[in-house]
């Protein structure tokens, strides 16, 4: 692929921006909360765009175009299973406990409803988790910048790394924020064309239907085997694994989105965070789905657009996107792509920063290292965190490319850790006599347990580290079951531990626990600004969307 | 300076000068096929005017007084 001068100019636009918005709000950083918090004062559109721009990284944009290709539509199942129904749940139940507890995370929260420990579990993984997802994040893009451009792969990582850098320590949060919704409409209208012109050429929705395996457009049309659908999962799994617990556990309780709705103005802009976000989300398929789609027509149909191999002489799904790109797209608005390939990664790079910055200061140094500093204090502790976490980064992107299968072992060790978490905060929120002690070993045997069934079954010769009790017929399977067990253990060892400990006295537990929150009335009345009437739209959209395309 | 500060006002600056680079190299490029950059240049010049009216709408309903 080869880029011009109108395409560079517009790549090097955009670092521009990016860095302007870090240098504009460096002036209104005043405190570690405003830095680390923003100090709750963003409004409501912004705060939704970035609630899922946090989530529009590499691995959505590349990640989902790949599946798209090699699952065909089954993989919208991870917007209309794996994401509104858990936003969803998010807006109407979750959000009054984690905005109305004051908590200025989700490990605070967990200190708040059950105790250090259990916080500290979670902060020190999460924390560990973010700063390796911004390393594998740089490694994948400067990877992908090497592969498709030939740029120098340090070169990507020092110059992406370095503008991260400028505009999250300048204007900490916020910054991050505006880039991210500044990434979204980026990433929206950088590749919004690419469907349209690949679509127009296939031959339309008629052309794709004539040329792309009919078992590859449905979403639920041999479910009730896995050996039935190209996924290799079964409905079991698919509704419980991605659709109950990796789904609400990642959209309920993954700091880095929740952090989004958390900086909102009040509680009601907190709630509606996520439930605006859901729209845009229910329709993402369209720009990260179905060019994945598209390709599989356009094969059948023109020469060229086969998709490479990798070093293992396995088709490289990853490159969907950068071949559409090359193929479909002239100089300028291939800039225009290519700098929403750029963004994307950034932008996932950013959130990871901003979160583990936030943690590390209020949940590991405020909490364990210095407890009465002044606010001062903790903006420059949130600073140096920062540049910290982007050297971690550069370090693991380095690391990464010495031993490539370290991405996989990270991956999967974030997998076990973040597979329990919904089963302690949905009995935390819903049972008032869950304990600290039962909140606490939960995690730990959900954390062992998904590791144990990783380490007892198969799929695409990964995992039986142990030995080998069942084969799945796909990794996607596997991780779905892995999910739902320690899911599974984690909820029966808390309710076991915590009928055994003694719980904490009821007036600790208000506003933390369902039953013992006053409910929230919206005066005004008016159905736009009602949490449960927009819940009820997005799941009816989604609905119709998943029996249009049963 | 409070202008700066807005968001819509930086989005729509940005999509206005991508989507007149497009238009311009649209137009004047001696490569063939530019009708996608004529189309989503202005495309992304409406969508950038479009937002930078919306910040100037803003401050104009700010000075209102009540």
């Amino acid at each position: 692929m080869q880029l011009h001068f109108i395409d560079y100019s517009i790549i090097i636009l955009y670092f521009l921006f990016v860095i302007g918005v870090g240098f504009l709000l460096k002036k209104k950083i005043k405190t570690g909360n405003d830095f680390l918090m923003s100090n709750r004062s963003i409004p409501l559109w912004i705060t939704s765009l970035a609630f899922i721009s946090a989530n529009l990284g590499a691995q959505e944009v590349l990640g989902m175009a790949a599946s798209g290709s090699k699952y065909g539509l089954y993989t919208a199942h991870y917007y209309w299973i794996g994401a509104a129904i858990a936003m969803v749940f998010l807006g109407v139940f979750m959000m009054p406990f984690y905005y109305g507890s004051k908590a200025r995370s989700v490990p605070e929260y967990l200190k708040l409803r059950f105790d250090e420990k259990t916080r500290s579990f979670n902060a020190l993984s999460f924390a560990v988790m973010t700063v390796f997802s911004s390393g594998i994040s740089l490694y994948a893009l400067a990877m992908l910048m090497q592969t498709i451009l030939g740029w120098d792969f340090s070169l990507s990582v020092w110059t992406a790394a370095g503008i991260v850098l400028i505009y999250t320590f300048l204007g900490g949060l916020t910054s991050a924020v505006y880039n991210e919704v500044l990434q979204f409409f980026l990433i929206v209208l950088g590749i919004a064309p690419l469907v349209f012109i690949g679509l127009h050429k296939a031959g339309g929705w008629e052309g794709i239907m004539h040329n792309v395996d009919n078992v590859k457009l449905h979403l639920w049309k041999g479910m009730d085997n896995a050996a039935n659908n190209p996924m290799g999962v079964d409905g079991f799994s698919l509704i419980f694994g991605l659709g109950f617990v990796l789904s609400f556990g990642y959209w309920c309780t993954d700091f880095l989105v929740v952090q989004r709705a958390m900086i909102s103005r009040n509680l009601n802009d907190a709630q509606r965070t996520p439930l605006i976000a859901a729209f845009p989300k229910i329709i993402m398929p369209l720009i990260v789905i179905l060019p994945g789609i598209i390709i599989l027509a356009l094969q059948n149909q023109f020469p060229g657009f086969e998709l490479p191999k990798n070093a293992d002489g396995v088709t490289d799904y990853n490159m969907t996107l950068p071949v559409m790109l090359s193929k479909l797209y002239p100089s300028g608005i291939l800039g225009v792509g290519i700098t929403a390939l750029i963004a994307s990664f950034m932008s996932g790079m950013a959130g990871n920063v901003t979160a583990f910055n936030t943690v590390w200061t209020f949940d590991i140094y405020q909490s364990h290292i210095n407890k009465n500093a002044s606010e001062k204090h903790y903006l420059y502790v949130g600073k140096a965190t920062t540049v910290v976490g982007i050297l971690f980064s550069i370090a693991t992107a380095y690391f990464a490319r010495q031993f490539n299968n370290i991405m996989d072992l990270l991956q999967l060790v974030f997998s076990f850790v973040n597979a329990p978490l919904f089963a302690t905060f949905f009995l935390g929120m819903f049972w008032k006599r869950t304990t600290g002690h039962g909140a606490f070993w939960g995690l730990l045997s959900g954390t062992s347990a998904a590791a144990l069934t990783h380490g007892l079954t198969v799929a695409e010769g990964k995992g039986g580290w142990i030995t080998n009790l069942h084969t799945f017929y796909s990794g996607t399977s596997q991780a779905f079951n892995i999910a739902w067990i320690a899911f599974t253990v984690c909820f029966i060892v808390t309710v076991l531990i915590s009928l055994a400990t003694k719980p904490a006295p009821r007036e600790k537990l208000i506003g933390l626990v369902y039953s013992l929150t006053p409910k929230q009335t919206d005066p005004s009345k008016a159905w736009y600004r009602n949490p449960l009437w927009l819940g009820i739209i997005v799941l009816l959209i989604t609905l119709v969307f998943n029996i249009i395309f049963y | 300076m409070n202008k700066l500060f807005d968001l819509r006002f930086v989005i729509g600056t940005f999509f206005l000068i991508v989507g007149l680079l497009l238009l311009l190299y649209g137009f004047f490029s001696s490569e063939s096929d530019q009708s996608v950059n004529r189309w989503c240049g202005s495309i992304f010049s409406i969508f950038g005017f479009v937002m930078l009216l919306l910040s100037y709408q803003k401050k104009a309903d700010e000075s209102t007084p009540d």
